[in-house]
């Protein structure tokens, strides 16, 4: 019994330690997969040795929704967040809930990709196009493939409850005059499914549980050279981008340390990190990755930004009234 | 003498008031609040607007039809084996009931998603045996009857454990008699066996369908694909999406379960009443059924249903973690260790996993230890007129789904603790007190079973000589229930390491568990990461059983639960 209680306290004790061990200088909320999010916190680890980061993976509609109730509570866990879009960002701005930090990496991105205050900056264009099994009977070469009956129960794409990126593609097609909602009303009549995030579509068009998915640029084209049976087209209307921010929450105990890890994910090194992994750096004069068209060659449509975000709510009930998802 | 008299006092003045406070600060405090939190709800009138909305609904429907149904398939598969392995003389019956008990003690999440890659045209497995269906073609599991079927594989062997016991205390005279009279074997099992039985399968049937209407891994695996929710993962994906009133809609939500679990259970007292059979006479029927020219084809059906329900979901398992890439097609050449070694080496959030289900199994399992020997010892010797009330205050958590404990401990804790200023939600600290109070039950069972056993002269005899209570415990009372308490011990270490439920919604930034870690690494699409994780686990899982399985021969009986 003696022997127990010693071993329960020296347990204690362990778990007491563990915790304030693993209480990390600072905390990243991140939308990245798990292997990406890991691959780049080791190399602001390895730059900044002083420093530790933990971090937690989401979709960017989850985490933000994890995120608001912890400030609802009163105690919210992150230092910085890396997530999808701006649109998100500029909402939590506006609300001051965003610390303004003039990093001097800034100067090597186009104004376009960064808040004027310094809010948050974009670290890499990530475009959503379309990927097929190489197994599938035909190759889409635009998004109006997706809704042809040769698709008919076969494609798969984010549910923008779960993905941000997914809410901006739905977001930039809905804006275009060929496309629209009624674009997504014939997806949905042509058995399309909605659901999860651009993990999960990767995960069933590769592994042929559908034919064609909507998803991420990266994914397929890094899957690809892993020998996974994919292709990755960009389609002939355009695709859609995001730019996958970062920015440090205003409530943060640990702003030196944050600062650091934007600057990090700015500087030449951080992009080379994310060029590695198979993003395209937002960093002016970096190349693309390997299995990429030049990057002046990639038609992005536009998006409205503040249309965007005062619609986002709107956009997303029509959105799950068209696919029934909740 | 006064002093005297004090110290070899039958207990201390402090144990008493000490287990009713515990149990009363884990147990009862947080289903108050919760039930507060329900009442208010339907005093506001938003209790009713929410169990109105048709998502709801369908989740309440759902709940029910899987439960229902995995009850079915859980008897149906459960009493074969018992009947079999109990009654039967089959062959390899230790190797049999201890794969058998698997799939109860592997997480319902690894169990799902072990399934999800045996079937379905993305099935890794079947890929590599050149037999998956085309592409395209629907995952069956993803569906109303795939949770139901996967509920029936995880909560057999708890079918199966309670009709087990009740057929080894069967009167084998009265066997002998019919058999002698010469009444055919199906006769015997229709007319003496069944009937006699029946409160096992009944109580065995009520806890396969409470564990249904509770579970979490499973529908979150196959149910979230495809939209089909029931009230466990319904609760998940409000509280994933924070909106105005969600702490006050969980609460309903929760309650709802609490309630269709309590009203199984009231079905299952309705249908044991009049049915309290004493038999006397010879019990320990053993092999009973002499099968002769069947037993081959009844041992060949019992190895083909385990062949389904383990075997090929495990190798299924296996062969998703050792893909390269997704869709790659499986071979000796193509199989890679990537995936182990990403998720051993590089992702941190393994390890913080590993360390931190690693820390709250083991501190819950001594912890609950310590209380369990102190309230068993509360409750087998206390002569207070109050033992029966702290004895049902522990069950309650126990007979309750783990997901209303856990929203009980949302709301208790979502706020600062009164006095102290600091709040434990979000840390580890609520997951690990969720834990005490969900498994108090699990923990004390073996110690109070054993305190049961023990020979109240012993200790009599010590207190005579003057031995005061902590010399009676550490010299008399430990020693002789030690293998039972290592016994609670392990089991409890068991059920939390690979416990999903509680800490899926209590978790945050650092202080992810297993279960959680594998669920968020399947739900962000990293399926071979996942299954590597699994496998992992997996392994863990056979180490302790067998553990408790060499400890078996100095345990009272009944401790380990798949043991004769």
């Amino acid at each position: 019994m003696k022997n127990l209680l010693s071993a329960f306290s020296a347990l204690v004790a362990v778990g007491m330690l563990a915790t304030s061990a693993t209480a990390a200088n600072l905390v990243l909320y991140t939308s990245q997969p798990n292997e990406d999010a890991q691959a780049t916190v080791d190399g602001f680890m390895a730059a900044n040795p002083d420093v530790k980061v933990d971090w937690v993976r989401d979709g960017t509609p989850k985490i933000m929704a994890k995120l608001m109730a912890e400030i609802e509570a009163g105690s919210p866990a992150a230092d910085l967040l890396l997530i999808a879009d701006t649109v998100t960002l500029e909402r939590m701005k506006q609300a001051g809930q965003l610390m303004a930090y003039k990093s001097p990496e800034a100067v090597n991105y186009d104004a376009s990709l960064y808040d004027a205050d310094g809010a948050y900056y974009s670290t890499k264009l990530i475009t959503t196009g379309i990927m097929y099994n190489t197994a599938a009977a035909m190759k889409p070469t635009s998004w109006a493939d997706l809704a042809k009956p040769e698709a008919k129960g076969l494609v798969a794409m984010p549910s923008p409850l779960t993905s941000g990126a997914a809410l901006i593609h739905a977001q930039t097609l809905a804006a275009v005059p060929s496309l629209g909602w009624d674009y997504y009303k014939a997806l949905q009549a042509n058995g399309a499914v909605a659901a999860g995030g651009n993990g999960a579509v990767l995960k069933s068009v590769a592994s042929g549980e559908k034919a064609y998915g909507v998803v991420v640029d990266y994914m397929p084209i890094r899957e690809k050279a892993k020998g996974a049976p994919v292709e990755f087209v960009f389609p002939t209307e355009g695709v859609s981008a995001v730019t996958e921010p970062v920015a440090i929450l205003s409530t943060t105990k640990n702003a030196e340390a944050a600062k650091k890890f934007v600057d990090y994910v700015l500087s030449e090194k951080g992009q080379e990190g994310f060029l590695k992994l198979g993003y395209i750096p937002a960093r002016n004069g970096m190349p693309v990755p390997e299995g990429f068209p030049a990057r002046d060659t990639i038609k992005v449509l536009p998006i409205d930004a503040a249309a965007a975000l005062k619609a986002t709510e709107e956009d997303l009930k029509t959105f799950s009234g068209i696919f029934g998802t909740n | 003498m006064p002093h005297f008299l004090a110290k070899a006092n039958s207990q201390p003045r402090w144990l008493f008031p000490f287990v009713v406070t515990f149990v009363a600060c884990l147990c009862v405090l947080p289903l108050a609040r919760l039930v507060g939190a329900g009442i208010s709800s339907i005093l506001s009138g938003k209790a009713l607007a929410l169990v109105l909305e048709p998502s709801v609904w369908s989740a309440a429907v759902n709940t029910l039809t899987t439960s229902f149904f995995g009850m079915i398939a859980a008897v149906l598969i459960g009493g074969l084996f018992a009947l079999a392995l109990t009654l039967a003389d089959v062959r390899g019956k230790w190797l049999l009931s201890f794969l058998f008990m698997l799939p109860t003690m592997i997480p319902p999440q690894v169990q799902a998603l072990a399934w999800v890659g045996m079937s379905g045209p993305s099935s890794p497995l079947l890929k590599a045996l050149g037999i998956a269906p085309a592409m395209g073609s629907p995952q069956p599991l993803y569906s109303v009857g795939g949770i139901a079927l996967l509920y029936g594989v995880q909560h057999a062997p708890l079918v199966y454990l309670s009709l087990r016991a009740g057929l080894l205390a069967l009167p084998r005279d009265g066997i002998e008699a019919a058999k002698l009279a010469g009444a055919s074997p199906f006769r015997v099992l229709k007319d003496i066996i069944l009937p006699l039985s029946l409160p096992g399968i009944i109580a065995g049937a009520a806890i396969a369908f409470v564990s249904g209407v509770g579970n979490f891994g499973i529908p979150a695996i196959l149910g979230l694909p495809a939209q089909i929710y029931t009230l466990p993962t319904l609760i998940y994906s409000r509280l994933a999406s924070f909106g105005g009133n969600t702490f006050g809609d969980i609460a309903v939500l929760s309650a709802m379960i609490g309630l269709m679990a309590v009203a199984g259970l009231q079905i299952q007292e309705r249908a044991l009443r009049g049915r309290d059979y004493r038999v006397i006479g010879l019990s320990g029927a053993s092999a009973t059924f002499r099968l002769g020219r069947w037993r081959p084809a009844l041992e060949a059906f019992l190895w083909l249903l385990l062949f389904v329900m383990l075997i090929a979901p495990m190798a299924a398992l296996v062969s998703a973690s050792l893909v390269p890439a997704y869709g790659v097609v499986l071979s000796l050449k193509t199989a890679s260790f990537s995936a182990y070694e990403e998720i051993l080496f590089r992702q941190t959030v393994t390890r913080t996993a590993f360390g931190n289900s690693i820390f709250l199994a083991g501190t819950t399992a001594l912890g609950l230890l310590v209380i369990g020997v102190l309230a068993g010892y509360t409750l087998t010797r206390g002569a207070s007129r109050w033992t029966g009330l702290l004895s049902a205050m522990i069950e309650i958590p126990y007979a309750l789904p783990g997901i209303v404990i856990s929203v009980a401990f949302v709301l208790v804790f979502a706020a600062p603790l009164p006095f102290l200023g600091v709040t434990i939600y979000g840390t580890i600290w609520i997951i690990l007190a969720a834990y005490f109070a969900s498994f108090l039950a699990v923990g004390l069972k073996p110690v109070v079973s054993a305190l049961r056993q023990l020979d109240p002269a012993l200790e009599e005899a010590a207190r005579l000589s003057g031995a005061g209570f902590y010399r009676r415990l550490f010299d008399i009372i430990v020693p002789l229930i030690a293998p039972a308490a290592g016994a609670s011990v392990i089991l409890v270490f068991l059920i939390s390491c690979n416990e999903l439920t509680v800490s899926a919604l209590l978790w945050s930034a650092g202080t992810q568990t297993l279960g959680v870690a594998i669920y968020n690494l399947d739900d962000s699409g990293s399926y071979d990461l996942a299954s590597a994780l699994s496998v992992l686990v997996v392994l863990m899982v056979v180490v302790l059983m067998l553990l408790l399985e060499l400890m078996a021969a100095r345990l009272p009986k009944g401790v380990v639960p798949w043991r004769n």
